[in-house]
């Protein structure tokens, strides 16, 4: 058996190697950047090691304030669409009523319109409202983003709580509203991270509509990368992904189990 | 009965299976006839699913060696074995109609598309359910999902057929007459048949042999009659039926010190309101109606009896007098006569 | 929608989001359409002022000349081939790795399976400016590639800038999506169902073919439906990696609407590219109705 599976383990091995090095390569490649002080082709090796652009980047205050733009308004915005999209996202996973199924069609259908297309069409509507350049304007922007992964990821969670562990805990003499805070946002937590770690990322790693609305009054961490890849060394912005990579890896660490488990999946077939 | 006289239908010789360091099935021997159906009945965990499934090829053996109708099948995939098996939530393609699940077998062989629906529809005949070749599983009842897997199995005209726990997903009524339903086809077709069961009244009435299953090995392979009158073994007599069972020796009805095991069918026992010779007295402790007999429970002065009486029921309180017409003796969990 | 009532609480929790996208969606997309038309008073005021070659509605329900200058631009034309081709492509590659992989961990339960469904999901952590930013570097001309194979004597291509770019960029951003959907999906099929068609004599490719894959028809459409949507209208990615002409058509709105201040013809390629998208989510939201009924939720 073993014998005659291994030109197709050989094979499993290979591809595995190739999608390491397809997914893995271009990441490695521009992190290792961040501590040298030059690599030029044809060269596999780089000229030397250095620690100096990551001073660069902390004593440059503009990248200083985008980092601290992007510290705020993320947490800002996932804060601002839980408030508003999780009661919702409760009443399409539990009540069956008229126009449920039309809204999350709404919010889907929302999404699928060209992004950049919107930011330019949302000018018009910012103009309007004097919200162009300011912090709202950017915030509101990333909202929007935020939004289908806010209302279908917990809805869906808050539809597979067991309707008979509800009861059980009715049953056992708790009240309606200790009944959803121990039992139903309980079981339903894991799909809620999963929505909250999809909303901080796309909050914070938004750049086209924080750049056409924020620019240049309000730079982001990623709208800063826009002018940073042109404006400096490539070892620069090597130092600045790393830093803005930095949230996305911790929140990988935190929901990683659930995303993988389903939670995400689970979240998007329309019920 | 049908025995050896036609071949033998299936043969497990030492079968192993060790599964996570853990030894599964151990040495384990079965000859089941041509035509014979017979079930493979213990707990959850005594080995029966992981035999079926090394039946049907899912499973690789260990050690040991499987024969369908006298041909070696140890080394062939699921697909090259002539077992067709049900499985115990039907395992229906959801996507496929009723007519397409059962003619997907015939589609692999490669049947032109005339034969496949003749085929079909004689199945779906067999099973009483052409009316419903154009529905999806999801729109038939549980019955219904059984009998088109069967169909499914059936069309393959299997030299083995094999089920695992086809009527547990039944409620109770229906359980009975899908059973005699399976027993019927089963007898017409005289197909040899492997069910799988916990139910051991299930086991009991639709089979010709029962093997009773503990811990990876065959405790005792009888008909059902000798199972409950000659049970082989301490586990096989406690598992298959309700026993009185002691420690000690029995002599003249007396039950004395010993190291033996006593198992008594309630059955076996008399009650009566006057006392018998070699009697146990007591009081009547529990009066359970069980149909057509009553279950009764006697206290003494050092146990209890289970007795089934069918007439003179004694009342609740009562004393009456027990007396043992027949008792089984097992050294060491083995049968002594 | 059976057993759907009318539920007042129902409505009112579900107003806020609603709100939002009619108000920030909904409403720029509906004086946006207007604008393409000519409507060029109202809220269309101030962008007529700024922008350049705006053309004023010439009729009752506006003109459409905004849109003929879009289509005998052969500018447009270029990136329109350009942005279907990558979408088409992209898509098809995306679901093809999707597929390979999630149908082998679902046969296979090995470690291979497990580390390639882990890589493929390391994209979605990594910011899409930084992904594009780090393919850039690494397809580029100091790129690894080619400094790897400089090594043999072998002079490898530099592929930024060329639609090859675009599309690994975008099969690289969009696997982790199509990859959770489609394994979800194949994880979900029950064993006894494979195991049945394995019985009845069927060998893999069959199995794959007759019950795998129409089984998780669902998750592999709305993977494919999100994944194409998500590249029609994708601008980073084209922006880094792409040539400068033609480009796809996320980088050309934007072009028109910034570099070019023509916003008028901005809308009307943005309005396009949603019609497109708008194909797909129809397809989306069938699949998802159908696999309902199937499935008897409705």
């Amino acid at each position: 058996m073993r014998t005659f599976l291994s030109p197709t383990r050989l094979l499993l091995n290979f591809a595995v190697l190739l999608m390491a090095f397809f997914i893995l390569g271009p990441i490695l490649w521009l992190a290792a950047h961040a501590f040298v002080s030059g690599w030029q082709y044809p060269n596999l090796y780089p000229s030397g090691f250095t620690l100096s652009w990551w001073s660069k980047v902390f004593v440059d205050s503009a990248l200083k304030t985008a980092i601290k733009n992007s510290l705020i308004l993320s947490p800002l915005v996932v804060l601002l669409s839980m408030v508003i999209c999780l009661p919702a996202a409760y009443a399409a996973g539990r009540m069956n009523y008229w126009g449920r199924k039309i809204f999350m069609i709404g919010i889907f259908s929302a999404n699928s319109f060209p992004k950049i297309g919107l930011f330019a069409a949302i000018a018009t509507l910012y103009y309007t409202l004097n919200l162009m350049g300011t912090f709202v304007g950017v915030m509101i922007i990333q909202l929007l983003g935020t939004i289908i992964y806010m209302t279908w990821i917990p809805a869906a969670a808050f539809a597979a709580v067991p309707r008979n562990l509800e009861e059980a805990a009715r049953d056992a003499g708790a009240s309606k509203f200790r009944v959803f805070r121990t039992i139903t946002l309980r079981l339903a937590m894991p799909g809620i991270l999963v929505a909250i770690v999809m909303s901080f990322l796309a909050s914070f790693d938004e750049a086209q509509g924080s750049y056409l609305v924020g620019a240049p009054s309000i730079y982001t961490m990623p709208t800063e990368m826009y002018s940073l890849v042109q404006n400096y060394p490539i070892q620069v912005a090597a130092v600045f992904s790393i830093l803005l990579a930095l949230p996305s890896v911790l929140l990988l660490g935190l929901a990683r189990k659930h995303i993988m488990g389903g939670q995400l999946a689970d979240g998007f077939q329309l019920k | 009965m049908m025995k050896t006289e036609d071949g033998m239908g299936l043969e497990l010789r030492g079968l192993k299976k060790i599964l996570g360091g853990r030894v599964i099935i151990d040495d384990l021997d079965l000859s089941v006839s041509k035509g014979e159906m017979v079930s493979l009945l213990g707990p959850s965990g005594c080995g029966k699913t992981t035999t079926l499934r090394m039946i049907a090829g899912f499973l690789a053996v260990d050690s040991g060696q499987i024969l369908v109708a006298g041909k070696d099948v140890t080394a062939l995939g699921p697909d090259k074995r002539p077992s067709a098996m049900v499985f115990q939530n039907y395992a229906l393609w959801p996507h496929m109609t009723a007519a397409k699940n059962v003619g997907f077998p015939l589609k692999i062989k490669g049947l032109s598309k005339i034969e496949i629906k003749e085929k079909v529809e004689a199945a779906l005949e067999l099973v009483n359910l052409l009316h419903h070749k154009d529905s999806r599983p999801g729109q038939i009842s549980g019955g219904e999902q059984q009998r088109v897997a069967l169909a499914r199995a059936l069309v393959q005209e299997p030299d083995i057929l094999l089920l695992d726990e086809p009527l547990s997903n039944l409620d109770a009524k229906l359980r009975e007459k899908v059973r005699e339903d399976i027993r019927e086809l089963q007898r017409r077709l005289g197909i040899t048949t492997v069910i799988v069961t916990h139910d051991q009244e299930e086991a009991l009435s639709i089979s010709d042999r029962v093997a009773v299953m503990n811990s990876g090995r065959i405790e005792q392979f009888s008909s059902p009659q000798d199972l409950y009158r000659q049970p082989q073994t301490e586990y096989v007599a406690t598992f298959i039926g309700s026993l009185n069972r002691f420690e000690g020796d029995l002599q003249n009805g007396q039950i004395l010190g010993g190291t033996d095991v006593i198992g008594i069918r309630p059955e076996d026992l008399t009650i009566s309101r006057e006392p018998m010779e070699g009697s146990h007295s007591g009081i009547v402790e529990l009066v359970i109606p069980r149909g057509h007999f009553f279950e009764v429970v006697v206290r003494r002065k050092d146990g209890i009896f289970r007795a089934f009486a069918s007439e003179n029921i004694p009342t609740f309180g009562e004393h009456v007098h027990v007396k043992i017409k027949k008792a089984l003796r097992y050294q060491n969990g083995k049968l002594v006569a | 929608m059976k057993g759907a009532r009318l539920s007042i609480l129902g409505l009112t929790l579900s107003l806020p989001p609603l709100i939002l996208v009619l108000v920030f969606v909904g409403l720029p997309i509906v004086i946006g359409f207007t604008f393409s038309l000519g409507f060029t008073k109202g809220p269309n005021r101030i962008i007529s002022i700024i922008g350049q070659q705006i053309h004023v509605k010439d009729h009752w329900w506006g003109t459409f000349a905004a849109y003929s200058d879009v289509f005998h631009d052969s500018r447009f034309l270029g990136d329109l081939g350009l942005t279907l081709f990558v979408t088409l492509l992209s898509t098809i590659l995306v679901i093809l790795m999707g597929l390979a992989i999630s149908i082998y961990q679902r046969l296979i339960r090995s470690k291979q399976a497990s580390i390639l469904v882990t890589l493929a999901i390391v994209p979605l952590f990594v910011p899409v400016v930084i992904s594009a930013w780090a393919i850039h570097t690494f397809y580029g001309g100091d790129g690894f590639l080619r400094s790897f194979f400089s090594q043999f004597g072998i002079n490898f291509p530099t592929l930024t800038s060329t639609s090859s770019a675009i599309v690994i960029g975008s099969v690289w951003t969009s696997l982790p999506f199509a990859i959770l959907m489609i394994s979800s999906g194949m994880q979900g099929i029950p064993d006894a169902l494979i195991d049945a068609a394995k019985d009845c004599g069927a060998p893999i490719i069959r199995i794959v073919s007759h019950i795998l894959i129409p089984l998780a028809k669902t998750p592999i459409i709305i993977a494919a439906s999100f994944t194409a949507i998500g590249i029609l209208g994708s601008f980073t990615i084209p922006l880094f990696l792409g040539p400068n002409q033609p480009t796809m058509l996320g980088v050309e709105i934007s072009n028109f609407f910034g570099s070019y201040n023509r916003p008028q013809q901005s809308l009307v390629m943005a309005f396009i590219v949603f019609m497109a998208a708008s194909g797909i989510a129809i397809l989306y939201v069938w699949s998802n109705v159908k696999s309902a009924k199937e499935s008897g939720r409705i």
